[in-house]
């Protein structure tokens, strides 16, 4: 999970390590998905999440299709 | 995963925050008045359940999501205090962990260009024009976390 400059760069770098094509999208949806991911890791009261559950996050920052598919 | 390893994962967290370090098997066996054995055995069922990651056959804390404790090229500033995310998605989630503003020090992948980005009031107020990649499908996240 990696930052890249652009789509170039991320033609660039995937084709330098023999990378197959995976996701790439915004850092916005980056910072999106980190608030809801991580916004309770600290609390006193921090339970396992249900796969469910974070499945749930994925989808509501529209990660969505077979590879986002969490179990 | 039962009310001692919560209590264990919990120190591990508040120490991680207080300290900017995990602390070890000994440091929580003191805080909980429990034996090393205790602790080290709980550390072991936190990693099982992909609630810490552990360096390799050690009980040395790797990675306390969104905390880590190896190099990385993401190194996260917030209230003037800086840690390590794991990632791409970690660096960001520990200005979200810790509900602040944050300061992301990161590089391209690629060229290995400096990058920054910044948090306030938790939009991205900088660096919204980078892009993300993942190689590594979910379902497939923990096979080898390091990598992922």
């Amino acid at each position: 999970m990696v930052y890249l400059r652009s789509e170039v760069h991320v033609k660039t770098w995937l084709d330098a390590n023999g990378y197959e094509f995976g996701a790439t999208f915004p850092a916005t949806t980056m910072n999106a998905l980190a608030k809801r991911w991580w916004s309770l890791r600290l609390d006193l009261d921090w339970r396992p999440r249900p796969l469910e559950e974070s499945q749930s996050i994925l989808d509501e920052v529209g990660l969505t299709g077979g590879f986002w598919q969490l179990g | 995963m039962d009310a001692f390893d919560l209590d264990v994962r919990r120190v591990v967290y508040s120490r991680v925050v207080a300290d900017g370090r995990p602390p070890t098997v000994g440091e929580v066996a003191v805080e909980l008045g429990r034996d090393d054995e205790d602790i080290a055995a709980a550390y072991r069922r936190l990693h099982d359940a992909h609630a810490l990651v552990l360096f390799p056959d050690t009980l040395d804390i790797w990675m306390a999501n969104p905390f880590c404790f190896a190099p990385t090229p993401h190194r996260v500033t917030v209230g003037g205090r800086t840690w390590t995310g794991t990632c791409a998605w970690d660096a960001l989630g520990i200005p979200a962990a810790l509900h602040a503003d944050g300061h992301v020090e990161t590089e391209c992948a690629c060229c290995g260009e400096r990058l920054v980005l910044e948090v306030v009031n938790g939009e991205l107020t900088r660096g919204a024009d980078l892009l993300v990649h993942f190689v590594v499908p979910a379902r497939r996240w923990w096979d080898d976390i390091g990598f992922t």
